[in-house]
């Protein structure tokens, strides 16, 4: 019986060492950036409704099929939609800035033209999109434009 | 008796050397040059009237200073305040400002305000009267808002088209900004480390270096490492029929090169702008950024290495791994 007193309580002891540690590194907050790999940044867009900033990224294939304005993406594109929340910029009042990552999308449409769509979201939030809708979602936009 | 008398003398002649110090100090003590009211801001009176009490001093040419601020050392101090000062915001030449400039400028006093920066704190030290309150900065914020629903369509700075003044050294193939700062498209391969907007209805995409990247996610930002750049790529916003907003017209290229040792004058860092689809530098002489950039990057900016849009610390790392898995 004391035997097992101990041990619950060295147990106890131990567990809340551990969510003190945690707490002492910002909650295990960080400065992060999205890493599209070999994809390039093709365009962006805000949602003021859901206050919300998204990036869109994507290989040569999706720089070509939404230049052309293509209502498909061709065969062999891979196209990153990454959306994030938009705050107040803490140090500029008059600015907005991106902050929590919420979700990343992917089309991606194989040789045969087959057109794959997957979203990656934080766990909580699980909604399933509309597949053809988010598709044309992204073929909506058009890569910027600048010198 | 004989100290009394030597202790008198003593007295005596410390102050005599004392005022024959001072009285030196003001033969070196050049006073501020006065110059004319060019044309002064047109604002509501309430907003006037907490400028003229808490920003005139030093920025316009309408000083109302204290018997103390002209004698020296003090004047040395107080006119070299008052000089930076009025290059950086001058409120007796305001005139010289477009709608946009006068709206980025409001934007500017009001972060300045409410971040506590000004009015400086050693000029409201000696000037009390001076300091505000925040009922002041709700009633200049009251102001700075509806300048932006007011014109919705204004750009940021419409600088002077420097049309032939764009250096072209003949090995350099892109604008290079008077600072030595050169354009280069290779941020668009560069990693996009955040997105913003701002008051002026532009959206802009932010890219960083390698170098720049790895200081965000180390934090390592206090300084940053010599070779980071950054660059924000500014375009107007277009608005989709369902609201949603789209980048537009290309408006500028914003570059900041960290080089400690050449842009020793604005906290190491180099600042360029390259507008329009010539991408035109901004900036007549090298030292233009002294003027307008750093002002507010030093001041509101410096717990992030003068820069703005660093990602804000909201992420876990566990969340973007399982996010950027395939």
């Amino acid at each position: 019986m004391k035997n097992t007193i101990l041990i619950l309580l060295v147990s106890l002891v131990a567990l809340t060492a551990c969510r003190k540690e945690n707490n002492d590194k910002d909650n295990g907050l960080k400065r992060v950036v999205f890493d599209p790999g070999h994809l390039k940044f093709i365009s962006n867009s805000l949602n003021p409704k859901k206050e919300t900033m998204s990036a869109l990224y994507g290989n040569e294939k999706a720089l070509e099929s939404l230049s052309e304005e293509n209502k498909t993406p061709e065969a062999g594109t891979i196209m990153k939609l990454v959306t994030w929340k938009y705050h107040e910029n803490p140090q500029y009042i008059g600015g907005t800035i991106t902050g929590e990552l919420l979700s990343i999308e992917t089309v991606q449409t194989d040789n045969a033209g087959n057109i794959s769509y997957d979203i990656k979201n934080d766990i909580a939030k699980n909604t399933s999109p509309n597949k053809e809708e988010r598709i044309q979602y992204f073929m909506s936009y058009r890569p910027v434009s600048r010198p | 008796m004989d100290t009394v008398k030597k202790k008198r003398n003593f007295v005596a002649i410390a102050f005599l050397v004392i005022s024959g110090v001072f009285g030196g100090l003001q033969l070196f003590s050049k006073p501020l040059e006065g110059k004319p009211v060019t044309g002064k801001i047109e604002a509501p009176k309430e907003v006037i009237s907490i400028l003229e009490n808490s920003c005139f001093s030093c920025h316009s040419n309408q000083q109302n200073l204290s018997w103390y601020d002209k004698i020296a050392p003090v004047s040395w101090a107080v006119n070299k305040d008052i000089r930076r000062a009025r290059e950086v915001l001058n409120f007796s030449e305001w005139g010289k400002l477009s709608p946009a400039e006068h709206k980025g400028n409001m934007y500017a006093i009001l972060n300045m305000m409410q971040s506590g920066k000004m009015p400086l704190h050693e000029y409201t030290l000696l000037h009390p009267s001076a300091k505000i309150t925040p009922k002041d900065i709700e009633i200049i914020k009251k102001y700075t808002l509806s300048l932006s629903s007011a014109n919705p369509a204004a750009q940021h700075k419409n600088e002077p088209h420097p049309a032939s003044s764009i250096p072209t050294a003949a090995a350099t193939k892109f604008p290079v900004s008077p600072n030595g700062v050169q354009y280069t498209p290779d941020f668009k391969n560069w990693k996009v480390i955040s997105m913003s907007t701002l008051f002026d209805n532009s959206i802009r995409v932010i890219y960083g270096n390698d170098i720049a990247v790895k200081a965000v996610e180390t934090e390592n930002f206090h300084p940053w490492p010599d070779g980071s750049i950054v660059v924000k790529s500014v375009w107007k916003q277009e608005e989709l029929p369902n609201g949603e907003i789209r980048p537009g017209k290309f408006i500028n290229a914003q570059f900041m090169v960290k080089d400690s040792k050449q842009y020793k004058d604005t906290e190491g860092w180099g600042f360029a702008k390259f507008s329009g689809d010539d991408l035109h530098p901004t900036g007549k002489t090298a030292s233009f950024a002294k003027e307008s950039c750093i002002a507010c990057h030093r001041q509101l900016a410096e717990k992030t290495g003068y820069l703005f849009d660093v990602p804000m610390k909201v992420n876990t790392q566990r969340l973007i791994q399982n996010l950027q898995k395939k």
